[in-house]
């Protein structure tokens, strides 16, 4: 029986980038606030620092900031009609675990959608005609418009001193910055973090070709800065040790260097770890969330925190599985196309490539995540579609994230894998080498989504969240051609050698691929096509809110993390502003 | 006694030489160049460098709540001028091993001016 412990205003549900802002901004209007975390708890002093931080077994391979797989997981399939399989080791998506959660571990690479990205359904139908977009693509537009996002996407970039050059302020385009951006109110607040010499000539054979390249937007501080909490931020050293792993120079933005350090002083906010929730609790009648339940990983005992205002802030899988679990909205079913909870899950296409360089050499041991050039030319609505026969696009990358010492070894398909001839490969090419990748968008299908396995259960004997999902015909077509033009470009560079690595016709969950997974509790207009309002607040329980990627109607060709941090704002300020004055629901369908 | 180089006069570069001690450590600037340090060296618990409050005089090591490196506590120092000048300088010379890593700062007197700063700092 679990015990029932004190009502409190308002309880998050994970301890990431979503539960910390809300955290923060909720405690400030005066609630108390408690934070679940089902992981540990971690410090950049404790966690982030050196000699331990430089360690890539520990923490690249082996994966230590990563989601348990032991306690919980997935199950995975690619199509309705096969068994599902759990996932026994994370290996295509890396969910993290602990105070921080996957924003720990990110690359940083810090976007914002489109204008045309938050109407795309729309602006697609007007562009190519109201028949252009096919009966299987259940592609929405967003509830809300990106002028009403921008302030939000501001707010979030000065959290986390990100570095960049505007291509866009207040509808002037600036030459040298990303000219298909939507307007923003304000540059970056740090200058561009510095290109890799192979960036650089990506860059330029990109401008010969007429496209527009650009430093990659990225949540690392290229110089000291202090952030609006008043926490100050390191200026990124390029020491390379950065995905997977926390920042040891306090320059890349986690929840833990920028909020946590005011939230841990704040008297109104309590931080439990190791609180696994596994329940929500839901009064249907009076359609009100009523708290949730959580077990103490450390004792196993059981607790109850009753709560006047519950916020899912964990990742895209336990949100739809909470709801899954509550009963909360009509469960997406396939075979109909009606419900919502589990519907529009969609996986970033990404597809890449690598280019040999015999005549150069350059320092790849040094570099981070977001070092390097992009162009947004062939992204979204920035291009024309007639005749492609694909909808989406991505934008292209050439980025130096640092080749560490044991998975950076690249060398040209067909080097042998082992002995005397791969060693003297590694060490001729190590230095020589670039790296590029197409950041491809997933416009919803109604084939893929997730629902409750009805075999594997996790340690606590709930169902655990089945994942059916393929790469849709539309979405190998438009990488295809994205890695078209890709190559074009990598061909002006003049290569000694180059690969091109297109996405094999079936989604595998090995190797990496990135942890950008979306959908399952989208956000929209009407409450029988989304499971939450524009203010991520849920139809059916106006004291719920659900934050993260998990509310996307459909994933865009950029990383999602900006996007989903601007929306914790933009709900965080509904709910300060509106929903507290008068409690209720913020939309009336 | 050092250089410091004016360039762009003329096309040649003025080489101008002063001593040391004409310029007064100036604790409002080394407030600035401390920016570089500030990000790890803040007031926030859980930081990851150990907070300076009060480092000057004090002995290596000395914050209770801070889990020093082996040689950083094994360092036994007294944090006065010269052994803060010299860590400064060479963080990595003047105690082999500890974890901070800053290259440390090459200028006399962006030097001279932190250490001005943190003794406001008590």
């Amino acid at each position: 029986m679990a015990t029932r412990l004190k009502d409190v205003d308002a309880v998050m549900v994970g301890m990431g980038w979503t539960g910390a802002i809300l955290a923060r901004e909720l405690t400030k209007a005066g609630l108390n606030v408690v934070g679940l975390e089902r992981g540990p708890d971690r410090t950049p002093g404790e966690n982030f620092i050196l000699p331990a931080i430089r360690d890539e077994l520990r923490y690249v391979q082996r994966l230590e900031l990563m989601q348990d797989n032991s306690v919980d997981t997935i199950t995975f399939r690619n199509a309705a009609s096969e068994m599902a399989l759990p996932i026994r080791r994370f290996g295509a998506f890396l969910p993290g675990e602990g105070v921080g959660g996957s924003g720990i571990h990110w690359g940083a690479l810090h976007w914002r959608f489109t204008p045309a990205d938050f109407r795309i359904r729309s602006h697609i139908s007007e562009r190519y005609g109201t028949k252009a977009i096919s009966e299987d693509m259940t592609i929405q537009d967003w509830p809300l418009s990106y002028a009403e996002l921008e302030p939000y996407y501001d707010k979030f970039d000065k959290i986390c001193g990100a570095s960049g050059k505007a291509g866009n302020l207040k509808g002037k385009i600036v030459v040298g910055g990303n000219p298909f951006e939507g307007p923003r109110s304000d540059d970056y607040p740090n200058k561009p973090i510095k290109s890799a010499a192979p960036s650089l000539m990506f860059a330029e054979a990109a401008k010969s070709l007429g496209y527009h390249p650009f430093p990659a937007p990225v949540a690392i501080a290229s110089a000291p800065y202090k952030n609006p909490e008043g926490i100050a931020l390191g200026e990124c050293q390029y020491c390379g040790y950065c995905n997977r792993i926390g920042c040891e120079a306090n320059s890349k933005a986690s929840a833990n260097n920028t909020i946590m350090p005011m939230l841990r002083s704040e008297p109104k906010f309590s931080l439990r770890t190791r609180a696994f929730v596994t329940k929500l609790n839901y009064d249907k009648a009076s359609k009100k969330a009523t708290g949730v339940v959580y077990t103490d990983m450390r004792t196993g005992e059981e607790y109850e925190q009753p709560a006047n205002l519950v916020v899912l802030t964990s990742y895209v899988f336990s949100n739809t599985q909470a709801l899954l679990l509550a009963g909360i909205g009509e469960p997406y079913d396939r075979a109909t196309g009606k419900g919502v909870v589990g519907k529009n899950y969609c996986y970033q296409f990404e597809a890449g490539a690598a280019a040999f360089f015999e005549d150069k050499e350059w320092n790849t041991y040094m570099g981070s995540a977001g070092v390097g050039m992009c162009i947004d030319d062939f992204n979204g609505e920035n291009f024309d579609h007639s005749g492609l026969g694909f909808f989406g696009g991505g934008y292209f990358f050439c980025g130096q994230a640092a080749a560490p010492p044991i998975a950076g070894r690249n060398v040209p398909h067909g080097t042998p894998r082992w002995g005397s001839e791969w060693k003297r490969a590694t060490v001729k090419w190590y230095p020589r080498f670039a790296r590029f990748n197409t950041q491809g968008s997933v416009y919803a299908n109604r084939e893929n989504f997730m629902d409750l396995d009805p075999t594997y259960k996790d340690v606590f004997g709930r169902p655990l969240i089945r994942m059916t999902y393929n790469g849709t015909e539309n979405d190998h077509k438009m990488s295809r051609y994205l890695l078209g033009k890709l190559e074009e470009i990598i061909k002006a560079m003049n290569p000694t050698h180059y690969e091109m690595y297109p996405r094999p016709r079936n989604f595998t969950i090995v190797p990496y691929q990135s942890t950008h997974n979306t959908g399952g509790t989208m956000m929209g207009a009407d409450p029988k096509t989304s499971v939450v309002n524009r203010y991520l607040q849920a139809w059916d329980a106006d004291n719920l809110f659900i934050m993260g990627a998990s509310v996307f109607p459909q994933q865009h060709g950029y990383n999602p993390t900006g996007t989903l941090c601007a929306l914790a704002y933009w709900s965080a300020n509904a709910i300060t502003e509106k929903y507290l004055k008068n409690p209720g629901p913020l939309v009336h369908a | 006694m050092r250089q410091l180089i004016v360039p762009g006069l003329s096309g040649a570069a003025a080489v101008v030489t002063m001593a040391n001690a004409v310029l007064a450590a100036d604790a409002a600037r080394g407030q600035q160049v401390f920016a570089a340090c500030a990000a790890c060296h803040s007031e926030h618990a859980g930081g990851i460098g150990p907070p300076l409050k009060g480092v000057v005089g004090r002995k290596s090591a000395a914050v209770e709540s801070y889990r020093y490196s082996g040689p950083m506590r094994r360092a036994n120092l007294i944090w006065d001028e010269s052994n803060l000048r010299e860590f400064i300088s060479d963080p990595q010379d003047k105690v082999p091993g500890n974890r901070m890593p800053f290259g440390g700062l090459h200028e006399q007197r962006d030097i001279d001016d932190v250490i001005a700063f943190l003794k406001t700092q008590n």
